[in-house]
């Protein structure tokens, strides 16, 4: 009876035991508090989602529903079928379009910035300072302000309506170069002059040592720059003006007025679509995508 | 006599074959911002003296854009939009930011941690132009899911995106709703790296956790405070996809932001001139604003 474990000090006080159970349990009610408190924040932040998946998947009679059912009723597989079948659609196109300009974007970003941040991070040479300077200056400037002239040359070049409007501004970025300068400066300015006196060339020595120990700085400038790219509305919506040529985030709000009178049910399943490889990218690459946000904010 | 020179000779070549290098390296980068930002941005320092429509050829007009900007009625209206709802996003990001972070650094149990990391952050993934159909299903008048609700639990609807008065704060609200997942993270990665022996020993000289929070917490945060309020307004002066999607910048001119109103200007009503003076004065105001924000913060901001 007297287990000194469950009443160690003034056994019979009352007092005390009411600490004790206090001690013991307020910790573990206080974080059961907070974790319900950030379940509702959670599903707050999930409901537009599950209410848009699960309404993808009814019948298109019950979209507008009332009250709301945000798990599904029903799954019609078929919606999304339709969204492939519609030759007016054409929905994989969307698709098409939206990832071959986020690849070639991506692709180009980390060669452009990673050659650039090297240089400018391990390389000698005269301007290097005014250089690097100028690409940060070249942060500070919003987009609204370089967008007017731009368009301008555009229209000369005869590239509206192209996608070579949305790539070619974007196939290197003043951020990319920052965030790489700062992964190459972390590591130790030994390894070029070991490189050097073996006798490997500058470009050898960037592509087969240098690059290969950013890993973590490229695939954080890749995530970001990828998801930009799919997510990009503001110059597609500027620049791209028949319907084959336009990227999933443009062709989405079209939708709405293509299909006044058609299924809201495939439009959901489309957006669903649209989604997907960000979902994709998310779960199995949950911890990287977040910490890659959180890498460019922090360390910078 | 001949080795010495051979390998001075051969260091001078190194020396250049570095600079070479290094020019061929920076070379595509330095074009391109070059081509797309250098030469746009002083072209658009020359548009705003011009009037220009693409078709016809640019007449020189000195100043009157800048005139016309200052008695531009709209021009007023879309800064004070932008202005309250950069106000309202930065505050409500960072302070749910902020405890959402402080909850998330409590919960232990690994399911959970990872699940509300997930659900929380992932609309910082989607855009404004993909989901927009949802928003407006959720928040249309009649049959809006969101006044469903109000008027289940006894409350008057809301016109969301139809009331002048309400709906900046419609788009506050989505603001938080799509950013105080990064936001999160962001005080998140703050919180983590801030070293437990600081709380050890204060614990052990008897602090409370409120003080814990107040003189180890907090100003061991202020770089990340720092970092998400500068973003945070620097993201809100460009705001342009909400109001160009959800509301059309209406009604009337009421969710009208300045991206949006540069957009109107340029893309609409093809005034290159009077966009490009709109847009140069925004980036005065950005460049002044962040100028500002990085000088003040060394009075507030503590690094370790």
């Amino acid at each position: 009876m007297n287990n000194p474990s469950i009443m160690p000090t003034m056994p019979g006080s009352e007092q005390d035991l009411l600490l004790n159970l206090k001690k013991k349990y307020l910790p573990n009610l206080r974080n059961s508090l907070i974790l319900i408190l950030l379940l509702i924040v959670a599903i707050i932040e999930l409901l537009p989602l599950l209410w848009l998946f699960s309404t993808s998947l009814r019948l298109p009679a019950q979209s507008y529903d009332l009250p709301p059912d945000f798990l599904p009723t029903s799954f019609r597989w078929q919606n999304y079928q339709a969204v492939f079948a519609s030759s007016e659609i054409n929905f994989p196109l969307f698709f098409f379009n939206s990832l071959k300009i986020a690849i070639i974007v991506t692709t180009g970003q980390l060669l452009t910035c990673s050659l650039a941040a090297f240089a400018f991070a391990r390389l000698r040479f005269k301007g290097r300072d005014a250089l690097f300077l100028f690409a940060l200056a070249t942060m500070m400037i919003p987009g609204q302000a370089t967008i007017i002239p731009y368009f301008i040359l555009m229209t000369k070049l005869k590239l509206i309506d192209s996608h070579w409007a949305l790539i070619l501004p974007a196939l290197t970025s003043a951020f990319g170069i920052f965030l790489l300068r700062q992964h190459f400066l972390s590591l130790p300015e030994e390894l070029i002059d070991a490189a050097k006196i073996d006798g490997a060339g500058f470009f050898q020595i960037y592509w087969e040592i240098f690059l290969p120990l950013i890993g973590p700085g490229l695939s954080t400038l890749g995530v970001f720059t990828f998801i930009g790219s799919w997510n990009n509305f503001y110059s597609a919506n500027i620049f791209l003006r028949s319907w084959d040529k336009f990227t999933l985030p443009i062709a989405m709000v079209q939708l709405r007025g293509y299909m006044g009178s058609g299924s809201i049910a495939e439009q959901l399943a489309a957006i669903c679509l649209s989604i997907l490889p960000l979902a994709i990218l998310f779960i199995f690459g949950q911890k990287f995508v977040i910490e890659s946000y959180t890498r460019t904010g922090i360390k910078g | 006599m001949k080795e010495p020179q051979l390998s001075r000779r051969s260091g001078l070549s190194n020396r250049l074959i570095e600079r070479l290098a290094a020019y061929v390296m920076v070379f595509p980068a330095m074009l391109l911002l070059g081509v797309f930002v250098g030469i746009p941005i002083i072209a658009s320092l020359v548009l705003v003296f011009m009037r220009y429509d693409a078709l016809t050829p640019p007449v020189w007009i000195g100043n009157d854009n800048f005139v016309r900007l200052i008695k531009d009625p709209r021009l007023l209206t879309m800064y004070s939009n932008t202005v309250k709802l950069t106000i309202g996003a930065v505050i409500g990001n960072n302070v749910l930011g902020l405890l959402i972070a402080l909850g998330l650094r409590r919960i232990t149990h690994r399911f959970w941690k990872s699940f509300l990391r997930t659900s929380i952050f992932f609309p910082v993934l989607t855009t404004t132009s993909t989901l927009a159909v949802v928003w407006w299903f959720l928040l249309s008048d009649n049959r809006g899911i969101l006044n469903w609700f109000l008027s289940k639990i006894g409350l008057v609807p809301v016109h969301w995106l139809t009331s002048s008065n309400t709906v900046i704060y419609s788009l506050i609200l989505y603001d938080i709703w799509k950013t105080c997942g990064l936001v999160a993270i962001i005080y998140l990665a703050g919180l983590q790296g801030i070293s437990k022996e600081y709380y050890e020993a204060a614990e052990i000289d008897g602090a409370k956790s409120s003080q814990l929070f107040r003189y180890i917490t907090l100003p061991l945060l202020t770089p990340s405070i720092f970092f998400n309020i500068t973003l945070g307004i620097i993201g809100g002066f460009q705001i342009f996809d909400a109001p160009f999607v959800l509301t059309g910048g209406g009604p009337g001119d009421a969710s009208g932001t300045i991206a949006f109103y540069v957009w109107q200007i340029a893309f609409s009503r093809f005034e290159f001139g009077y966009g490009s003076a709109v847009a140069v004065v925004l980036m005065i105001i950005l460049i002044v604003i962040t100028l500002l924000q990085f000088r003040i913060s060394q009075k507030w901001v503590f690094y370790e």
